[in-house]
């Protein structure tokens, strides 16, 4: 019987989403031709991630979330803050398909965006209604 | 639901932290258990209780069996 799991968690996790992150974002603007722009988005996701290392060294719940560790309640709170993110998302992706429907008679990304959250919930749905 | 994890704690003159420490959770973690924001798992219930040299039903207490 455990209460806790991997409650340290990887000092580095938030900063490597970010350096990924950030990479891809400025490949794809130095891709497009804007390269003083692509250089000024590496260096502030360099920037961040770097904040984001520091920051993860502390004891506090944001610290430990930025840890992608902590303890079960500061998993409940990021599993709980994921979800609302997801139905904030959720809606903006509805209300935009319906918008976008009523203006070009097409959902366009919006229609992917939901098709790929009522996926993915399916999906999710029922994997964890085995436990 | 209501506890006695600062009541106890504080007869055994630990902090917040060394609790924590002792049940590898954040001390905030045991300052939401102890205000009543946070209901803790079975687990961690157990581990509490455990770390009393006490029982669950010791610690934790519905608001039913307080009256």
């Amino acid at each position: 019987m455990k209460s806790t799991m991997g409650r340290k968690g990887h000092r580095g996790a938030a900063s490597a989403v970010l350096l990924v992150g950030g990479g891809a974002i400025a490949a794809a603007i130095w891709i497009n031709g804007d390269h003083g722009v692509a250089v000024a988005v590496a260096v502030s996701y360099v920037i961040l991630a770097a904040l984001a290392t520091i920051w993860s060294r502390g004891s506090g719940d944001l610290s430990a979330v930025l840890r992608a560790g902590g303890d079960e309640r500061q998993r409940g709170l990021d599993r709980d803050s994921t979800a609302m993110m997801g139905i904030a998302m959720v809606l903006v992706a509805i209300i935009g398909g319906v918008v976008k429907t009523a203006l070009d008679g097409d959902p366009g990304e919006y229609g992917i965006m939901c098709l790929v959250g009522g996926l993915a919930y399916g999906v999710s749905f029922a994997a964890f209604r085995r436990r | 639901m209501k506890n006695r994890v600062r009541e106890l704690r504080a007869k055994r003159h630990w902090s917040q932290q060394e609790l924590a420490s002792a049940l590898d959770v954040s001390r905030q973690t045991i300052n939401s258990i102890e205000n009543g924001r946070y209901l803790p798992s079975l687990p961690l219930a157990f581990a509490i209780a455990h770390c009393f040299n006490s029982t669950v039903e010791d610690v934790f207490t519905t608001d039913e069996e307080e009256k």
